[in-house]
């Protein structure tokens, strides 16, 4: 209990938003189960780290397109907006808690869920995979 | 000759009556000594209690069982299910474990339940304790913040099992081993339609026992409460302030366990388990 006030990260906006890129689609294209798991899934989300902005295109499992800055009149079924503390505390290799998972983000006002939410609760656990693959992980 | 490795649990169905309804109740059970029983969290069943069952220095002095509640697991719904929605109410839930120790038979039993089990295990503390041996909450508490609409939990376009079992899944701890991970998450893929939905009426509507708990006699019945501290559901400050409206209580904040201790870490529970119940063996009339 006691990191719960810190999410013991130590990333910066930037670093968080390099770390996104460099993640997604790369690890998702290295996982072909997590892709199999997203087959039937289609929808346009908006992924807001601190003030950096992500339109990523999801097309049956895979994600063709991550785009940063977000072009003009885009449009997105919903969006999964976090503070740069929320990010660095769910990537680091072993969250603390109340930081480990995006519904403890959003509990403690870190995170919020906005738009049509369909797509992203009926393919959750697609979501919190996604969005787990930029976490930092052990010595490689 | 060597057959393969069988477990001690055996499991059978009791007849029992809850609230005037014939209910078919699956259990299972192992060990002899004192009767320990083992209520499940929402939406699962009774396999969340398989490795206490199968650790013999719990089963040494302690009759485990755990039972399946009526519309969970091995136990059917009773008779008309079809016509109405599921819905968890305090006095089906208490109706429910009093018939069961009943019709076991069981004398002066302790009571361990977990999450909604965790929450009845308080009303049983505050209505029934005279009852009981001893009783232990897990990830208990008298109110939790609701942390999303459960609406989405039963509804004909998104694959209920699938939503259930996701949605929970932030509740275990990070350091909790893969396999047990997931046989947590199977047992809410498992779940019937709307029923971890109607298990959490009585969680989120019903059961809301702030400022009800007074009179309860933790010298006579002792009252142990622990929480694991990746819970975001049942916070430790929840059990915390829950406590200290409880005088006597106990409560130990669990390291590195989520929501489902039993289940998604046995061997870390176990841990903190142990002295509990030797405690409550070293108290025995």
């Amino acid at each position: 209990m006691e990191a719960k006030d810190d999410p013991a990260g130590m990333g910066s906006e930037a670093d968080l938003a390099a770390r996104f890129l460099a993640a997604i689609p790369a690890r998702l294209e290295a996982d072909p189960h997590l892709v199999w798991r997203g087959r039937h899934l289609h929808t346009r989300c908006m992924i807001e780290i601190g003030t950096t902005r992500f339109l990523l295109h999801v097309d049956g499992g895979r994600v063709p397109e991550c785009r940063s800055p977000l072009p003009p009149l885009s449009s997105w079924d919903f969006a999964i907006r976090g503070s740069v503390r929320a990010w660095d505390g769910l990537w680091t290799a072993v969250p603390s808690p109340g930081w480990h998972d995006l519904f403890a983000l959003s509990r403690r006002g870190e995170m919020r869920f906005e738009g049509s939410l369909h797509p992203f609760l009926a393919n959750l656990q697609y979501f919190k995979d996604l969005l787990a693959l930029p976490r930092t992980r052990g010595v490689a | 000759m060597s057959g393969a490795p069988i477990e001690p649990i055996v499991g059978r169905y009791a007849h029992v009556p809850i609230l005037d309804e014939a209910c078919r109740v699956y259990f299972e059970e192992a060990g002899q000594g004192i009767p320990l029983v083992c209520l499940h969290t929402a939406g699962a069943d009774s396999r969340q209690f398989r490795h206490l069952m199968c650790d013999e220095e719990i089963t040494r002095d302690f009759r485990v069982l755990a039972f399946d509640l009526p519309w969970h697991g091995k136990s059917y719904p009773p008779q008309g299910w079809e016509g109405r929605e599921y819905r968890l109410t305090t006095e089906r839930y208490i109706a429910t474990v009093l018939a069961f120790c009943d019709a076991l038979e069981l004398e002066r039993p302790v009571v361990m339940g977990c999450s909604i089990g965790g929450r009845i295990v308080l009303q049983l503390a505050h209505a029934h304790g005279d009852r009981f041996r001893a009783l232990v909450g897990l990830e208990a508490a008298d109110f939790q913040a609701p942390w999303y609409d459960t609406d989405w939990l039963h509804r004909s376009d998104v694959h209920g099992g699938e939503v259930c079992a996701a949605l929970i899944s932030g509740l275990i701890a990070p350091q909790s081993p893969a396999l047990h991970r997931h046989e947590t998450l199977w047992q809410y893929m498992q779940g019937g339609p709307g029923v971890f939905k109607g298990d959490l009426y009585f969680y989120r509507v019903d059961g809301d026992l702030r400022g009800r708990l007074g009179g309860i006699d933790a010298e006579r019945c002792p009252l142990h409460l622990l929480t694991g501290e990746y819970d975001f559901s049942c916070t430790p400050e929840d059990t915390l302030r829950t406590a200290q409206s409880i005088p006597g209580a106990r409560v130990t904040i669990m390291k590195e366990l989520g929501h489902f201790p039993m289940s998604e870490n046995p061997a870390r529970f176990r841990h903190y388990l142990l002295p509990v119940l030797g405690e409550i063996l070293q108290s025995q009339p």
